[in-house]
């Protein structure tokens, strides 16, 4: 009989990035009304049609409810006691990293994200958000030389406005849901990528994302364009400091791939999960999106999610362009109280389209973790294919799992296959592992792993070692 | 508003049984299901409306069973008509359900509903008069196996209920049929309590005509070591909604269900499913296919909940489906909502048409298209026919299926 408590041990483990960074910020008022978004707008020296943009928004989120669909369960959120914009003070402009503040440098450092280019471990370029705002930019010259801009979304609305004017909100729209409204008012920074046509970014593009203040949300929006024939592979990293109230995170993801073009767009949420009683933790209301515009081109959402008190997430792809490819890899691991409700769209409207969807859960402690997900063929999807496959593993008998797959089809002449599965640690290998001499805890870290491999291996290579450092780091520590 | 107008109007507040009052005034709160809830978002707003514009009908005119028996030792009941029945044989009895029991059920039922998802027997046990409402106990062994017809006439409403206790040990074979006349509506509304050790085989055989419209709700309770085994076949409906409640209340129960649901013109056929396991050691083995042709639409909701005292469950659910047109529609959604850590629970969908290397490899040995496409079909069908009990040969159910249109 396997030691219930051993295992549950063993998934638990303290959240190593809960610190404070103590550094001076500049806050606005809590609340949220029109003149708090023309004082965001305001500050981030915004052209008129954003502005515009946002408040048509912020209009269209004063309509709208919050959703109440998702099988999650948490106190109202009170939109008011929110700080929707704060900043670290720094000099007005940089210029070169050495002008940012030694103590974020130091921060994202002890994250593990190397800002300073000389202590560069490897060949990505990094995007580092602190809060509100973009904190530098790494590898921007050697970029620009191939014609790729990576940089803030606030830089970009500045030194690129036309195609921030042309694509934002094209795939998300501002009344697409109650988050994405609120997100459309708000945002206050994110990356921008721009591939131009026939380029192969010549690095792994990254963003990383850090909350530290507690009474702040953040509310950040990525748009990645990919011109005819480019690729590009993103990552994302997330983590905030613990504190005993819930901070919330609304972000708006929009991917657009045109003709042969390929985004690879991956993330690992770490954000803080809340301690053993529920207290504190981030509400994570996210939306994803990618259009698939272009014929063959193909958006591919890989994620590992381990944090966060609630995960409201569903990370799509619009398969509109003909032969286009979309694909989704997730694991999300929940533990203690933590809520997970997440999945995917995919959304078949041209022909030959072709979706792939592997979700593995794994719960633990008194967790939820839900697998929601949409296949829809259109009437012109001919020809075209889904495949989806949703596993999961249950840890201990508090935790409850479900699966929600909705399945729509108006073309004949497609294919959708989807299956799903749930297990829990088999006694019998763990057994024949610790026969083996394989220690009890790295024997359930095998089998965790095992488990995810499909997922795993769709991460970029340094994403896939920290991701399974993340897996390590909640299934080792506490046993022997 | 309407529909209570319409019931309170058909009869005056005295004839009304106590079981309709109290139906009655739940539907007064929210008269028709929340049409954004889960259960009856995909519903035809328009048909479900449809569904209730006829006039209610409580008086069976004269129903001609199609097929006669070919077997005296088949037990054939009409609900709504022979009501008296006692049978008591040597190896087995079949009584009537007395007036207080019935009433006993019923209520303890009805404090278990919930408004939208019970909305069908709601409906059904607030039109059911004492007539059209049939209650047997069965006990014993050695039953022969049992029909029970539902029939709506044209151009009305009709609502048929069906209890049934199967005491511990006995097992039955039951076909139920529910038929519909051009323009009618059938609200059919069956529970069954299924005792230790006992075993039921049920079909469920429903065919109307055009426009004619179903709300078919099936609840069953399964004590310990029961069985329960249903095929269900519903095509030819305008609007048809099939839906399956089954709870194992203590575990240690097997259920299989096979079931299917044929959509043409521009019919839409739904079947949801609901399964609790509460208790340990639950057996679920489900197949649910459906077609859809023309600009019809098929819906398949599954539900799988397994909470933590239903520790070794094991359930499998599968939808399989058939899209045969540009403009037909399938909407598919198994669910499981699982708690307890020591289960097996998988399940499965599909939409896809017909095989086109089988069909390619039947034309080249000289099949025409037409042939081998039924022939495809009649496979895809069988599995489930097969599954049906009773007399089902003498439907000619195939036949129904392959050839009519």
């Amino acid at each position: 009989m396997v030691n219930e408590n051993l295992v549950k041990d063993v998934v638990k483990e303290p959240y190593k990035y809960g610190f404070i960074t103590d550094i001076e910020t500049e806050k606005i008022d809590k609340g949220l009304n029109e003149d708090i978004i023309k004082l965001i707008s305001q500050k981030k020296e915004e052209p008129k049609f954003l502005l515009d943009f946002r408040l048509k928004a912020f209009k269209k989120w004063q309509k709208m409810k919050e959703p109440d669909w998702a099988a999650l369960g948490y106190k109202k959120i009170d939109y008011q006691d929110i700080i929707y914009y704060s900043a670290p003070k720094q000099k007005e402009k940089i210029s070169s990293l050495d002008e940012v503040d030694p103590k974020l440098l130091e921060t994202f450092d002890k994250l593990g994200i190397p800002l300073t280019e000389q202590k560069k471990l490897t060949n990505v370029a990094v995007d580092a958000v602190f809060d509100s705002v973009s904190i530098a930019t790494t590898f921007r010259e050697e970029l620009a030389e191939h014609g790729v801009i990576f940089c803030s979304i606030s830089e970009a609305v500045k030194n690129h406005g036309d195609l921030i004017e042309k694509y934002l909100g094209t795939v998300v729209p501002a009344s697409d849901n109650y988050f994405a409204a609120l997100n459309s008012a708000v945002f206050s920074d994110g990356s921008f990528v721009y591939i131009p046509k026939g380029v192969t970014c010549p690095m792994d593009l990254s963003s990383y994302f850090r909350i530290n203040s507690g009474d702040s949300g953040q509310f950040e929006r990525t748009l990645i364009i990919a011109e005819e024939s480019s690729s590009v592979s993103y990552l994302e990293g997330c983590t905030a400091p613990m504190f005993d109230t819930n901070t919330l995170h609304a972000a708006v993801v929009e991917l657009i791939a045109l003709d042969d073009a390929s985004i690879k767009y991956s993330t690992v949420q770490n954000w803080y999960a809340g301690d053993e009683e529920g207290v504190g933790g981030i509400f994570n209301f996210v939306t994803k999106r990618g259009k698939c515009l272009g014929k063959r081109s193909k958006i591919s959402w890989s994620q590992v999610e381990t944090g966060s008190a609630i995960t409201w997430k569903y990370p799509s792809c619009l398969l509109l362009g003909e032969e286009s490819v979309g694909e989704f890899y997730s694991v999300a691991l929940t533990n203690n109280l933590q809520q997970a409700d997440t999945g995917t769209k995919m959304i078949h409207i041209g022909p030959k389209t072709k979706s792939t969807i592997v979700s593995k859960g794994i719960s633990a402690g008194n967790s939820k973790n839900s697998y929601r997900g949409l296949v829809k063929m259109g009437t012109k999807a001919t020809g075209s294919r889904n495949y989806s496959q949703c596993d999961s593993m249950l840890i201990g008998d508090q935790a409850s799992a479900n699966t929600f797959p909705y399945i729509k089809s108006q073309q004949p002449n497609s294919e959708i296959e989807h299956e799903a599965s749930t297990c829990r640690i088999s006694e019998d290998q763990l057994f024949y592992l610790q026969s083996r001499g394989i220690e009890f805890e790295e024997a359930v870290s095998m089998m965790v792993s095992g488990f995810c491999r499909d997922v795993f291996n769709q991460l970029p290579m340094e994403f896939a070692a920290e991701a399974d450092k993340l897996l390590a780091l909640k299934l080792e520590g506490s046993v022997g | 508003m309407e529909i209570i107008e319409k019931i309170q109007t058909n009869k005056s507040i005295d004839n009304q049984t106590e079981i309709q009052k109290i139906c009655l005034d739940k539907l007064q709160s929210s008269p028709l299901p929340n049409p954004k809830s889960e259960q009856w978002r995909l519903s035809n707003k328009s048909k479900l409306s449809n569904f209730l514009d006829y006039s209610v009908n409580e008086n069976n005119s004269k129903f001609d069973i199609p097929y006669p028996k070919n077997s005296q030792s088949t037990i054939r009941l009409i609900i709504g008509e022979n009501c008296q029945i006692k049978l008591i044989e040597k190896t087995y009895s079949i009584r009537q359900l007395s007036e207080d029991e019935l009433q006993k059920y019923i209520k303890e039922q009805i404090s278990c509903f919930n408004q939208n998802e019970n909305w069908s027997d709601l409906l059904n046990l607030s039109l059911s008069c004492k007539n059209n409402i049939l209650g047997l106990k069965i006990n014993g062994s050695k039953i022969p196996p049992i029909e029970i017809f539902s029939y709506a006439s044209g151009n009305s409403l009709n609502a048929k209920t069906l209890i049934i206790f199967l005491e511990k040990n006995c097992n039955v074979e039951l076909l139920q049929v529910n038929l519909g006349e051009d323009t009618s509506s059938l609200s059919q509304s069956t529970f069954f309590c299924l005792e230790e050790n006992s075993s039921l085989n049920h079909g469920v055989v429903s065919y109307g005509a055009n426009k004619s419209n179903l709300l078919n709700s099936l609840n069953v309770i399964q004590q310990k070591n029961s069985e329960y085994n249903l095929g269900s076949l519903h095509f030819k409906f305008n609007y048809a909604r099939f839906e399956i409640r089954i709870k194992q209340s203590e575990g240690n129960a097997k259920t299989n269900i096979k079931g299917m649901q044929i959509t043409k013109k521009d019919e839409q056929i739904s079947t949801y499913t609901k399964i609790d396991f509460d208790g340990p050691n639950g057996f679920l083995d489900q197949i649910n296919k459906s077609l859809a042709d023309d600009k019809s639409h098929a819906i398949f909701e599954g539900s799988i909940i397994v909470p933590k005292i239903a520790q070794k469950t094991d359930a499998s659910q599968l939808s399989r489906n058939l899209l045969l047109s540009n403009h037909a529609q399938i909407d598919t959604k198994p669910q499981l909502e699982i708690i307890a850590d020591d289960v097996k629970c998988k399940h499965g969908a599909t939409i896809s048409q017909l095989n086109e290397e089988e069909l390619f490899y039947m034309r080249t040995r000289g099949i025409t298209l037409t042939e081998a496409s039924k022939l495809q079909l009649s496979s895809y069908f069988q599995e489930i026919i097969s599954f049906i009990p009773v007399s089902k040969d003498r439907w000619d159910l195939l036949d129904k299926l392959l050839n009519e249109n």
